[in-house]
């Protein structure tokens, strides 16, 4: 185990783009079934990862176990070549490590600023202890100014009002919505999951961007997805998994979609 | 641009003023029929009436809608408001307590029961529904087992009469209007200021001045009538401060927030570290509260605590149609306690007009029945623009 700690730390420092983030022999199991089997999977910063396979292949599992929803039997994270526990959403997310998940958890009935501080307002008299947070009055202005800077900084252009209820807004501008909170809170990783599976063509090419800019802004992105045409478009590597198996990790540039199908059906 | 009109449209709709305006509308009707067909109805001495009349229910609307927005219901306010009021009679009229630690103690016990039921929905996963269902058929008895024998308890006491038969002085209610006025004006005027140097969008000019005139002339046309009859109650001026707290406390808090995600998305709220546990049980002990507040002042308006008057009677259903008339959705995540006075003063009205028209009971029920349907439709038809939950 050591050893493995230390030739990982070789690795890193050998490399010109240093690992920003890495799971080691990651093995869950339902039942008899082994959900994931000895996987290793590592992100640099400033790339997105495709992260294929068929149903049942592990990708969400995988997805879960990183962001802390679901504990693995055995494995360790590291971000920066240092060990860390990813046990609960919270402990992941203090991490930096956010997921999207498909069906976004958005609440519709609250507007754009309302869901992306949900759970974490800006507040007045924060230094105040007597007062309970809960009690705190809100920082309205604040939120919604940073709201608007988050957008901006995405390039989301679509959204002209902060204050406009999650329901009034498409699909598109939803999963943007649900991918400006996810880099909200200072975060370095960000995980989504199948972020165009219900969206029409032009939705589709707006989220894609949106994930490019989140290169641009230095992230690491996984990005599942069963459609190879979005992931040849965006991703810079891809991962492929099968029956709980990390397959491999092939860069974009030089395989072929046909190649890829070929491994997640047959694993060669 | 008709895009751009429909979106304003859209957002109107969803501020706080835009959620008034068909319960408003549906008083404005209601006010103008019946003073054609009663004109007695729209006299100050009827106006002031109306108002205490729909005090009691207003109370335990603005309670209920607390856990309506949370996607729950609580059919138990009525007979926790008995229960309360029984225990205040009880204690000040049967053994002499100090009414105002007699009053403490009601409210107390209000937001414990109230607290057990919200308990129960949080930790053993019962709906509320049902919860509070038991709650309604439970506290019926315990409040006859409080009021003992005879089955009513009269209440002499001056304070808690006095809660419901004292009226400020002209002067002092038109102070207090005018500085609802200023703070309104300040407040609407500091926001577009502060919006507008932060580069942030601001309503229309003249939407912000309608909204301030609109206001300020029903503040103080109310101030001048119920002036022209005994002065404002002391009820009202209760009954608008908690109200006024408890809107801060759903709009302009962190807690408020949870509220709306819970009856929301109640998985997301989990997801952002939102306790379920801690909002059901807490806002279940508020509402506990509100039945308690509302309690004491029926206790306070009818002299008495009887059964009939609380647990027998329309008020449960009342209270919950005045909160959904107030356009406060039953699916949770939509509404505001404000208008659920507006809501309580539309079925006030009816009551008091039909009385004045000389309508049986009957017709009231059926009257009623018919509003509530009207203003639920008049509801999902306006709001077509958020989803539908």
């Amino acid at each position: 185990m050591n050893d493995n700690i230390k030739s990982l730390k070789n690795t890193l420092s050998n490399q010109t783009n240093p690992i920003h983030f890495s799971a080691q022999g990651i093995m869950k199991k339902f039942g008899g079934i082994d959900a994931l089997n000895n996987i290793n999977f590592e992100l640099n910063r400033g790339e997105v990862m495709g992260l294929v396979g068929d149903n049942g292949a592990g990708k969400s599992t995988l997805m879960k176990a990183i962001s802390g929803a679901q504990l693995c039997d055995s494995g360790s994270f590291f971000i920066d070549g240092k060990e860390v526990k990813i046990t609960s959403p919270q402990e992941a997310s203090l991490q930096g490590i956010q997921i999207v998940y498909q069906d976004l958890a958005l609440c519709e009935n609250l507007d754009v600023t309302a869901n992306l501080f949900l759970g974490n307002e800006i507040r007045y008299f924060d230094n105040l202890k007597i007062i309970p947070k809960a009690l705190k009055p809100l920082n309205h202005l604040s939120m919604e100014e940073q709201t608007k800077a988050a957008l901006t900084k995405l390039k989301v252009h679509t959204i002209t009002s902060m204050r406009t209820k999650i329901g009034f807004l498409s699909g598109g501008q939803r999963q943007s919505i649900a991918i400006a909170r996810a880099i909200l809170s200072d975060s370095s990783i960000v995980l989504l999951d199948e972020p165009t599976a219900a969206l029409g063509v032009s939705q589709t090419k707006e989220v894609l961007e949106l994930v490019k800019r989140l290169r641009e802004t230095n992230h690491a992105v996984v990005l599942i997805s069963h459609n190879l045409n979005n992931i040849f478009e965006v991703c810079d590597r891809i991962t492929v998994m099968r029956q709980g198996e990390n397959i491999g990790t092939f860069s974009a540039k030089n395989t072929t979609p046909d190649q890829i199908v070929s491994y997640i059906t047959r694993g060669k | 641009m008709l895009k751009n009109m429909q979106e304003k449209i859209g957002y109107l709709r969803e501020t706080q003023i835009g959620s008034f305006i068909p319960v408003l509308l549906a008083l404005i009707a209601i006010w103008v029929y019946f003073g054609i067909v009663e004109p007695v109805f729209l006299s100050p001495r009827n106006f002031y009436f109306l108002f205490m009349q729909s005090a009691v229910v207003g109370t335990l609307a603005v309670g209920v809608t607390l856990v309506l927005l949370m996607g729950d219901i609580d059919l138990s306010i009525a007979t926790v408001a008995g229960v309360c009021a029984a225990i205040v009679a009880v204690l000040s009229t049967n053994m002499g307590i100090s009414a105002p630690i007699a009053c403490l103690a009601g409210l107390g016990a209000g937001a414990v029961l109230g607290g057990i039921m919200g308990t129960l929905i949080a930790y053993f996963r019962i709906p509320s529904f049902v919860v509070t269902l038991a709650g309604l058929l439970g506290f019926q008895g315990l409040m006859m087992k409080i009021l003992g024998i005879h089955g009513a308890i009269n209440v002499r006491d001056p304070f808690i009469r006095g809660l419901t038969t004292t009226t400020l002085p002209d002067s002092i209610g038109l102070i207090l209007a005018a500085i609802g006025v200023i703070i309104f004006g300040l407040a609407i005027w500091n926001n577009r200021r502060a919006r507008s140097a932060k580069n942030l969008d601001n309503d229309l000019l003249y939407l912000s001045i309608i909204k301030f005139i609109f206001f300020s002339t029903l503040i103080i046309t109310a101030t001048l009538i119920l002036n022209a009859y005994r002065g404002v109650p002391l009820t009202i001026i209760i009954l608008l401060s908690i109200t006024g707290f408890l809107g801060w406390l759903t709009t302009s808090t962190s807690y408020g927030r949870a509220v709306f995600a819970v009856g929301g998305n109640l998985e997301s709220a989990r997801r952002v570290g939102i306790s379920i546990e801690f909002m059901r049980i807490s806002a279940f002990a508020l509402v506990g509260f509100m039945a308690a507040v509302g309690g004491i002042i029926g206790a306070s308006r009818y002299a008495s605590v009887s059964f009939n008057a609380f647990a027998g009677g329309p008020l449960l259903l009342e209270a919950i149609g005045a909160a959904v008339i107030g356009g406060t959705s039953l699916f949770g995540g939509r509404g505001s306690v404000w208008n659920a006075i507006l809501g309580a003063l539309v079925i006030g009205s009816l009551g008091n007009g039909l009385d004045l028209a000389g309508a049986k009971a009957a017709d009231k029920l059926m009257f009623s029945g018919a509003i509530l349907l009207i203003a639920v439709t008049l509801d999902a038809v306006t709001r077509g623009g958020v989803s539908r939950k």
